[in-house]
């Protein structure tokens, strides 16, 4: 029985250090990312906060900040009241060159079975790493609506 | 317990009929998908093929083919170990969403821990990432594919 997580890889005709700031500067997160600002110093143990729209939707504390290489949170959902009791999990991005392009696996894990939270995330990560790319690779992030998603509370 | 299936979605600006082309044209697929060209006439029940270099690489039927909606097809690799696995099916599914097109690939009916999973789980992720840069940038994406490809062997 496969453990219950989320993985999505892609490749992004860019470089580590510029996909690094793209995953870790709000300048970058608030076109690609529905308007969300991440709000960390990026320092191991610090905490660490998604900001949609001026709310807060999910919180945790930085894992692992590895510059291009590796970057990991713990990540919990607060805002949504079904999702905001479920155990904490983690995210990871892991950066590697590949060829002229790099390669883009996010792992999230660590969810009880059954998790609304795995659903929700599993249909917002190909939108959000969608728009990244564009983003990377043509300077204009993508314009998916929200509701797009079919996500509760997202519209 | 289910068949192991590996599903992919990605967003593409671009319309649902140049997706669509993209699919299931061999001039278009060669330029993303590592050189492989298909060629059918898309009626359901009908062949199609990949080849690569004129040799066939993958093959099987037409499964459905509603334009620009949702293309299906079963899914039989050439290679020698594969060989003996089942006939896997691949779905697409379009659906316009504002200017983008979310794309959701499904490959399902595989073998548990078989050539074919592996293979598709490390490959399916590069073709869509290609496919979508050359939509959006009219490039392709200087990508090496999976190391398996190199050792292709044919259906003949």
């Amino acid at each position: 029985m496969p453990r219950p997580e989320f993985v999505y890889v892609t490749y992004i005709e860019t470089t580590p250090e510029k996909l690094w700031e793209a995953l870790t500067s709000s300048e970058f997160s608030r076109r690609y990312w529905f308007n969300t600002e991440l709000k960390t110093d990026w320092k191991i143990g610090s905490p660490f906060a998604l900001v949609m729209n001026g709310t807060t939707t999910d919180v945790g504390e930085i894992l692992e900040a590895d510059p291009p290489r590796r970057l990991s949170y713990s990540f919990r959902h607060v805002r949504d009241d079904d999702m905001r009791n479920e155990k904490p999990t983690k995210v990871v991005f892991a950066i590697e060159p590949h060829g002229k392009l790099v390669k883009l696996t996010l792992t999230h894990e660590g969810f009880a079975e059954g998790s609304k939270l795995l659903d929700g995330i599993s249909r917002g990560w190909p939108a959000i790493l969608s728009s990244l790319k564009s983003l990377l690779e043509s300077g204009t992030a993508l314009a998916i609506p929200p509701s797009a998603l079919g996500i509760e509370g997202m519209s | 317990m289910n068949k192991p299936e590996f599903v992919y979605t990605t967003y593409i600006e671009t319309t649902a009929e140049k997706l669509w082309q993209a699919l299931t044209d061999g001039d278009f697929t060669e330029r993303y998908w590592f050189g492989h060209r298909v060629a059918s006439d898309w009626k359901v029940g009908g062949p199609y093929q990949f080849t690569k270099q004129a040799k066939p690489t993958i093959e099987g039927k037409v499964l459905v083919s509603d334009p620009p909606k949702q293309l299906a097809y079963s899914w039989d690799s050439c290679s020698p170990e594969a060989k003996r696995e089942r006939t896997s099916r691949v779905t697409f599914d379009l659906e316009p969403r504002g200017k983008v097109v979310k794309l959701t690939v499904t490959h399902d009916n595989l073998d548990e821990g078989g050539k074919t999973l592996r293979d598709i789980s490390g490959g399916w992720p590069m073709v869509m990432a290609s496919l979508k840069s050359l939509l959006e940038s009219g490039r392709v994406l200087d990508i090496y594919p999976p190391s398996a490809a190199a050792k292709e062997t044919t259906c003949a």
